[in-house]
């Protein structure tokens, strides 16, 4: 039962086994900086939708104790992307106060929304607080965001799959495509 | 590692869950098509890693929402009422849906969000739930498609917590009674007052199951 791969996708950027593999070394290195923490000091904040599929698998392979927590985000629709302005739609129900929180994102790109979240979380008094991205494109960057563990850094391509999509299409693939440009440039 | 010292036993291994879900998966693949483009709803916190590998093994294309849910207080009201902390962002007028749960127990608080989601007029709606525990059933629900019967016993894992704890471990175990029958003071100020997106009933330490005695 393996999952065709559309016609919009030009080409697969990150196959299934190569993003396991990967998310494995993440959790491992994750697992070991905060190991001997306890459950209730430990938060996990996932950013919908986009890295609930990361959050998954990630989470599973980590062998400290921790807490899953979700968040979501909207644009505002009157803003473009450039002045990373969001809503937050619905906040985290752990106080993250005085908590190890790791903020867990698909992909890093001008940096804007992770810098929002960065700050909303830094303001709330974390014990320390980190991020977590499964893909960054370092090419699109246009603010500075500590990044403390990451996955793929990638080329400036629209990617889908693993959580990514593109109209809310795509996102459901097991595997990172790179999008056909005619679909998005129409 | 302490997470583990605190599981009584594997109900449900790593393989077998996935054996499950692809059986799942399997059923959905047949019913649905591309044509359909049903949109799937994941029923935050527990069922998310359940979606995460259900929606990669679905070959029809389909879109995800989420929808996260909580108690009013303690316990699950006979109405089944919840508070919705995070809406659907899509309007699901006229759509296929499939509700994603990780376990389904009294079925008070599906039925309510059943209840819910025809006020919305969709074109249908189906529930997908990973683990059934039919013996404690109190209100009647559709479940269409369903990865595990399991008996009335206390699990956690793959998205099911207690107390915020437990969800990552990549099987479904049974908690050891002694966990949560005894609460010492560190673990009752862990414990939130509502509770995360499972079936709302699910946490309760009553009633306990004679085999666990």
């Amino acid at each position: 039962m393996s999952v065709p791969i559309p016609d919009s996708v030009d080409y697969v950027l990150l196959d299934e086994a190569t993003i396991q593999r990967r998310v494995q070394e993440v959790a491992d290195k994750i697992s070991a900086d905060y190991e001997g923490i306890r459950n209730e000091d430990f938060l996990l904040v996932g950013v919908l939708k986009g890295s609930f599929i990361f959050m998954a698998d990630l989470s599973r392979r980590l062998t400290v104790p921790h807490r899953v927590d979700f968040i979501a985000l909207s644009s505002y629709e009157d803003s473009t992307e450039a002045t990373g302005a969001v809503r937050l739609i619905m906040d985290t129900r752990t106080d993250v106060a005085g908590r190890h929180v790791l903020i867990v994102e698909d992909i890093l790109d001008t940096g804007y929304t992770l810098r929002y979240l960065y700050r909303l979380f830094g303001a709330r008094g974390p014990a320390s607080l980190r991020t977590a991205v499964l893909l960054t494109k370092p090419d699109r960057r246009e603010v500075d965001v500590p990044i403390h563990y990451v996955g793929f850094s990638i080329p400036d391509v629209w990617v889908v799959g693993y959580g990514l999509d593109f109209s809310d299409r795509f996102r459901t693939l097991p595997f990172i495509g790179a999008l056909k440009p005619r679909v998005y440039e129409k | 590692m302490s997470m583990l010292d605190d599981v009584q036993r594997v109900l449900i291994s790593e393989e077998g869950l996935h054996t499950g879900i692809d059986a799942v998966a399997g059923e959905m693949n047949a019913v649905y098509s591309d044509e359909d483009f049903p949109i799937l709803v994941c029923i935050l916190k527990g069922a998310f890693m359940f979606l995460a590998d259900l929606t990669r093994r679905l070959t029809f294309r389909h879109e995800l929402d989420f929808m996260e849910i909580s108690s009013y207080g303690k316990g699950t009201t006979s109405s089944g009422a919840v508070r919705i902390l995070l809406d659907l962002a899509a309007n699901i007028e006229g759509r296929h849906v499939v509700i994603v749960e990780d376990i389904v127990d009294t079925g008070h608080t599906l039925d309510y969000i059943l209840r819910n989601f025809a006020s919305r007029n969709p074109a249908s709606v189906r529930v997908a739930t990973l683990l059934n525990k039919p013996s404690r059933r109190e209100i009647e629900v559709p479940v269409d498609y369903s990865g595990f019967e399991i008996p009335n016993e206390f699990v956690i894992g793959y998205g099911l917590d207690y107390a915020e704890q437990y969800r990552n471990l990549p099987f479904i175990g049974v908690l050891k009674p002694e966990v949560y029958e005894q609460e010492p003071e560190d673990r009752v100020k862990a414990v939130p007052v509502s509770r995360g997106g499972l079936s709302v009933d699910h946490g309760r330490a009553v009633p306990i199951g004679p085999d666990l005695r």
